[in-house]
């Protein structure tokens, strides 16, 4: 998805600049009206693009339910000062880099055996396919109980083969990373059929030609389907990395951010401020969160795709 | 490695891959059914086991029932969000793909860049409740289906824009020399053409807004409009005790996505894949 | 009906230098069928879009009969146009996409329909009017398109390479059918192809493009026996015409051991000159230029010999039409000279033909 707008970038060099004299007739533009941008453009403007410019402005007050101040970074200040709401950054940050790191590496094997001649193979695909299309939420509560440390199957099957099970979720400094398994558990389908669509858009010339040379299975997968699945990989890895930063109803539906503050991300503490009331501490969040996505993704984004567009 | 080998080690490692899948995949979907149709005294032990006794049919009336059928007054709230909601997607989203597909203009890079920005910025929170209040629209249903286009019209913009690219200009023209006007080009003409991309954007818009927890979380408050994630999210509240109850909602929220999947199986993974393969 | 006059019609695209199409001058007669013809990126296609109403008009006019159409929107231009594609609308019958324009116009419903009828009738589509375009073979749909047009009874008719996503053979059969259409018809058409085989056969007249610019227009044979340039000469014809480069001798120059007659005072201002002389023009004998043999193409009737001969400016290569009985073998020694009259004399430079 992310890869289509890099492919219209390239496809069109002649945004250079227009010297084109301006006429009467200028072809047939006309029948492309820009006020059919407007429909689209007004929703969009008002319900997006506006509170995305005055989060910057309230951000920057304390604002309750009763009164509005206008008082500079003081909110940027606590929230990196108070460490219950720093946690929040950081475990954004960590639930980020594991779930599409993730998704990454499962998701390209269980594409590379998805296509492989195996048995029930359509029906593979679409078991791992299908907890994509559920209601997170369902998801997230259904898990809870499965690593329920006492009665949950996850610790049952565990203890069958002599394994102590942890508190998946009750243990602080395990909590986020449980529940960053289950998002690749629900998320790794969508990543998987990316990759298939990748792998089967890959010329067959190159694995016979592969094969005449006598590659191996592993070496027609290091040097023909790695790279030439680059662009699949772009977008899983974009993917995951915008939807994992801002990630909120899976970690609301499991821990509630808890056990204490610990599994608390940018998008709970957004949630949190706002229902105590902190609407300025919440924008500010925003705000972070904000920076966060497009700090980390952006550069990511324009990275990986100049490379493909060498390629 | 020869042949005969070569198959035993597919055999193997199909089957392998089938096991280890159908425990992970599937194992969570069989516990939600076999909650489902546990008895509350049972259910609450919370482990995954066979039910002892069919209770499903009253486990799905006593759900609807609760609280004064809200499950019902949801389910049809969810139905009218996400109609209209992918309605105003479809027709916007393709009007503007099409401008921005055929027009070359100055404002391109402006619009792809609102499009990039929709599709990453995470939206504020308050600011939006801020601009919903003055409007009269917060806590409204009509307010959240206005949401719900603002934020999918950039996907949907980047899937009918990929699809219009690749109807031939011409069929542009000929219809601009018989004598079409803006409107009847956009709308008998191109639109037409995109039957399957509309079925393949109505069909994942529709899993995203219906599946959407957030957003009617934010900005449709309350139990008296609540849509159907949120119902599993009170209850959840409510159910603490009745763990047959909530896994019987969770069952009867997920079964339209079943439907859907059976249907629009294609369909839905081309969606969502768009754009990725060819770069 | 009414001709079409392209009056230094001019078009620069956004973003480049050299124009696509420059100061074209180009009168069209009512009823003439004209062709615009060159290779790939000569500016023909665009021409023709000016004229359609698709592309901008940069500079210059563009007149349909006595009117200037230069800012008139498309579908005020009284034009028609069959695209290389076809461009038929997928969603919509054939019998629709003929009667689109009209609908469009506000013609009434039985009016189409007859209209609609009449051309089906002329083009053999009575059977198909219902059916989609998709369910069609390439010729028909070729035919549909052709329908589009002739049902809207436009002053100007516009084809874009209509022909070329047909295979051979069709191509050579539908090329007739549409000539002898729009003798019929008498409506005035532009028609732009790459193929010179197709402009030769069809146009009445026609006009050769090379990057942008006019380089000749005239009636087939005006263009085959007078070629205004080297190019023309070498675009012209089939196998090409044979350009061969000489320095000037006395009194001509020297085709091998024959002499070909030059003009004192063209002699004078030129070193030297290209000659160019048609496959068919180069006669067998004892005299005249030798030419070691590569390959020959036999054709049944007569065939194609192709060859090298060394010039003073180092090897060049030479075909020429022999009789089909007696062929010479690869690798075989002939010489070659220019039947009299039959040579064509062009400046090395910028090509242009002298006397």
């Amino acid at each position: 998805m992310a890869t289509v707008i890099g492919k219209a970038r390239v496809e069109e060099p002649a945004a250079a600049p227009v010297k084109a004299p301006r006429r009467k007739h200028a072809g047939i533009q006309s029948h492309y009206p820009f006020w059919f941008y407007l429909p689209a453009g007004v929703v969009y403007a008002v319900l997006f693009l506006v509170p995305t410019f005055i989060a910057f402005y309230f951000s920057l007050t304390r604002w309750g339910l009763f009164s509005q101040e206008f008082i500079g970074l003081d909110n940027f200040r606590q929230f990196f000062n108070e460490p219950g709401l720093l946690q929040g950054l950081k475990n954004s940050l960590i639930y980020g880099v594991i779930t599409s790191a993730l998704k990454v590496v499962l998701g390209l094997l269980l594409a590379v055996l998805l296509t492989s001649q195996i048995i029930a193979r359509g029906w593979l695909r679409s078991v791992i396919f299908f907890p994509v299309l559920v209601s997170t939420i369902g998801v997230g509560i259904t898990f809870t109980i499965l690593m329920n440390p006492q009665q949950g199957l996850i610790n049952k099957t565990l203890e069958v083969f002599g394994i102590h099970g942890p508190g998946w979720l009750t243990n602080p400094s395990l909590a986020i990373y449980s529940v960053a398994l289950v998002d690749v558990w629900k998320g790794v389908g969508l990543a998987t059929v990316i990759y298939i669509a990748g792998i089967v858009s890959i010329p067959r010339d190159y694995f016979e030609a592969a094969e005449m040379d006598g590659a191996t299975a592993f070496e027609r997968f290091r040097h023909i389907i790695l790279p030439l699945a680059r662009p699949a990989t772009v977008t899983v890895i974009i993917l995951s990395l915008i939807g994992g930063l801002r990630s909120f109803d899976l970690i609301w539906a499991m821990t509630g951010g808890g056990p204490g503050f610990s599994s608390d991300v940018i998008a709970s503490v957004i949630y949190k401020q706002y229902q105590a009331g902190f609407y300025g501490l919440s924008t500010a969040g925003n705000v972070i969160l904000f920076f966060a996505v497009t700090l980390i993704v952006l550069p990511i984004f324009w990275a990986l795709n100049r490379k493909q567009v060498d390629m | 490695m020869n042949k005969a080998g070569s198959r035993a080690s597919r055999y193997w490692l199909g089957g392998a891959a089938l096991v280890v899948t159908a425990v992970v995949f599937v194992v969570p979907f069989i516990f939600i059914l076999f909650m489902a149709i546990k008895d509350r005294k049972q259910s609450s032990l919370l482990d995954f086991s066979l039910p002892t006794s069919n209770n499903l049919i009253s486990n799905i009336v006593e759900v609807i029932k609760s609280r004064d059928y809200m499950l019902v007054t949801a389910f049809i709230n969810s139905t009218i969000l996400t109609v209209a909601s992918v309605a105003g997607m479809v027709v916007l989203g393709a009007m503007v793909a099409f401008v921005r597909q055929r027009r070359y203009s100055r404002w391109n890079r402006l619009v792809d860049l609102l499009v990039l920005s929709g599709l990453i910025i995470p939206p504020a929170v308050v600011p939006t409740i801020w601009v919903l209040q003055k409007l009269g629209i917060f806590r409204t249903l009509p307010g959240l289906i206005l949401i719900e286009i603002a934020f999918g019209l950039s996907f949907t913009i980047l899937l009918f824009q990929a699809f219009i690219s690749t109807i031939p200009k011409e069929l542009d023209e000929a219809a601009i020399l018989d004598g079409a006007g803006p409107f009847r080009l956009f709308f008998r003409v191109i639109f037409p053409l995109l039957k399957s991309v509309v079925v393949t954007v109505i069909v994942v818009q529709s899993v995203f807004v219906f599946n959407d927890f957030v957003n009617p979380l934010y900005f449709l408050p309350g139990d008296d409009n609540a849509t159907v994630q949120l119902t599993l999210f009170n209850f959840k509240s409510q159910f603490t005790t009745e763990w047959n109850l909530l896994f019987t909602d969770i069952l009867l929220i997920t079964v339209p996505m079943l439907v859907l999947f059976i249907f629009f199986n294609r369909k839905i993974v081309e969606g969502m894949t768009a754009g990725a393969v060819k770069g | 009906m009414a001709g079409v006059t392209f009056d230094a019609a001019t078009r620069v695209y956004p973003g480049s230098d050299t124009p696509a199409v420059a100061d074209l001058d180009l009168q069209i007669e009512d009823g003439e069928f004209l062709v615009l013809v060159g290779p790939s990126g000569c500016g023909k296609s665009t021409s023709l879009r000016m004229l359609a109403g698709l592309e901008a008009v940069d500079d210059g006019r563009i007149l349909v009969g006595d009117r200037d159409v230069t800012h008139v929107s498309p579908k005020d231009r009284d034009i028609a146009m069959v695209f290389q594609n076809y461009a038929l609308y997928p969603h919509m019958s054939v019998g629709d996409n003929m009667g689109f324009a009209l609908r469009i116009s506000g013609v009434g419903t039985d009016e189409i329909a007859r209209r609609v009828a009449e051309a089906a009738k002329i083009l053999d589509l009575e059977p198909y009017l219902d059916r989609r375009p998709k369910s069609l073979s390439g010729g028909q749909r070729q035919r549909v398109a052709m329908g589009r047009a002739i049902v809207r009874r436009p002053r100007v008719f516009l084809m874009d390479e209509p022909l070329s996503n047909l295979d051979a053979k069709l191509r050579v059969q539908t090329r007739t059918e549409i000539a002898a259409l729009q003798r019929r018809l008498g409506v005035t058409t532009v028609y732009v192809t790459h193929d010179q085989v197709e402009a030769m056969t069809m146009g009445d007249r026609v006009a050769v493009l090379k990057d942008g610019v006019l380089q000749q227009a005239g009636t087939p044979r005006e263009l085959y026996d007078r070629p205004v340039n080297a190019f023309v000469a070498g675009f012209i014809g089939s196998p090409a015409m044979n350009l061969l480069e000489f320095g000037a001798e006395d009194g001509g120059v020297r085709f091998g051991g024959a002499t070909v007659p030059v003009e004192r005072s063209v002699l004078a201002a030129h070193p030297r000159l290209l000659l160019g002389v048609r496959p068919e023009d180069l006669e067998v004998g004892d005299r005249g230029l030798p030419v070691e043999v590569d390959v020959v193409e036999e054709l049944g009737a007569d065939a194609y010999v192709y060859g090298h001969a060394v010039l003073d400016g180092g090897p060049a290569n030479v075909v020429a039409r022999v009789r089909g009985r007696s062929l010479p073998a690869k690798g075989a020694l002939l010489r070659v000279a220019p039947r009299p009259g039959s040579t064509h004399l062009f400046a090395v430079g910028d090509g242009a033909r002298l006397g």
